[in-house]
């Protein structure tokens, strides 16, 4: 398989959050404006890009029958040295993404590629795996942050740039806020995919 | 039987090595992240006590003793005016409507609250996070440590005042009963 396949794959075809659905929970509850998004999205790769390359070259000792609680140790290990760092390194950020950053353990999208893809391929294509599906994690997290900061609060990293006379929508900041707003950005995301391979074809 | 025992090996030799791994990081990152939850306590200290004051932390025996009897209570300083010893902060947990609330409480020796920081919470915006800010917090100032200790509750968030009186006030019976005489 193609490397830059592989990572367009992570990024468009097979986006974790518009097109696989997975570590929904996650996406919820940080997207609420794009700083704490974009820091999740990077802890995200950081976590996806260590643990799929440990496995990928652990794919061959690691026998069949335990590979699930191997998987979730090497995961775990990578969690927490990323929580350790970020605490001593980005106390803010370590603070706003609170309990989501332990959380990312069980984020489906990092056991779901060590058992779909790491386990599976070698260690450059692993690595290139997380690389693409950390991206389209942050991807898909920050234009999500992006919409609900904009709406929600009327900023932007912080900074107003809707008018004073704009009463922010509160319920963009809320989790039904989220729901609603990734539906129809899932919608409008899959749209767009099927009109592009369709033209294609 | 063989196989059971290969399998717990091989998990065996990767979590060891996880571990490892896991203790040369914390090792690594552990005096930095001491050294900033130091900062963020003194830096309220003095917002408390002013810039003037020296803090110096309980002597530990003393404070295993006290949080063998309180647990929720994390850490204790000595304020100092010069020589004098002019009051005493309390670093304590609570329970908030989201989640801990952690405060740090001031008391003069006399017998009067010095200040209140919240240092952590998780509480909703706009609703319970206001207990962060002076307006709220500055009700304390003053207050006797001689009587539970009562504020106005934020509108809309009196389980967030709630955890942050039983907090307040599990501090004030520390000093009054274990560290004032």
């Amino acid at each position: 398989m193609k490397l830059s396949k592989i990572l367009k794959d992570g990024i468009i075809n097979d986006n974790p959050t518009l097109v696989q659905l997975i570590g929904m929970c996650s996406t919820l509850a940080v997207s609420t404006n794009v700083v704490n998004s974009f820091a999740m999205g990077m802890a995200v790769i950081a976590v996806l890009v260590g643990s799929n390359l440990v496995i990928s070259i652990l794919r061959n000792v690691i026998p069949d029958k335990i590979r699930i609680p191997a998987f979730i140790v090497v995961i775990a290990t990578f969690v927490t040295i990323v929580e350790m760092f970020m605490k001593a390194y980005a106390p803010p950020i370590y603070e706003a993404l609170g309990i989501f950053l332990p959380l990312i353990v069980v984020n489906c999208i990092i056991l779901a590629r060590a058992e779909a893809f790491a386990s599976k391929n070698g260690i450059i294509a692993s690595i290139v795996d997380g690389i693409g599906m950390g991206l389209g994690y942050t991807v898909a997290l920050v234009a999500l942050g992006a919409i609900r900061e904009l709406f929600g609060a009327g900023t932007i990293l912080g900074k107003a740039v809707l008018p004073a006379s704009y009463q922010p929508a509160g319920i963009f900041v809320m989790p039904p806020g989220a729901f609603i707003l990734l539906g129809i950005m899932i919608g409008i995301f899959n749209l767009a995919r099927k009109k592009k391979s369709s033209s294609q074809a | 039987m063989k196989e059971t025992i290969k399998l717990g090996v091989i998990l065996m030799i990767i979590t060891v090595v996880s571990a490892g791994v896991l203790a040369i990081s914390n090792n690594l990152t552990k005096d930095r992240i001491a050294e900033l939850e130091m900062a963020g306590s003194l830096e309220s200290l003095k917002e408390i006590f002013g810039d003037s004051a020296d803090f110096k932390p309980l002597d530990e025996g003393k404070l295993d003793e006290i949080k063998g009897s309180t647990p929720s209570v994390m850490e204790i300083f000595e304020v100092y005016d010069g020589d004098a010893l002019i009051g005493y902060a309390i670093k304590n947990v609570s329970k908030g409507f989201g989640g801990d609330l952690v405060l740090l409480t001031g008391f003069n020796i006399d017998g009067t609250v010095a200040g209140l920081d919240v240092l952590e919470h998780s509480e909703t915006p706009g609703l319970g996070a206001k207990a962060e800010e002076p307006e709220f917090r500055n009700k304390f100032v003053g207050k006797s440590t001689s009587e539970a200790i009562t504020v106005e509750a934020i509108s809309g968030a009196t389980v967030t005042t709630d955890g942050v009186l039983a907090g307040v006030n599990e501090a004030r019976e520390i000093f009054n009963n274990q560290l004032s005489n």
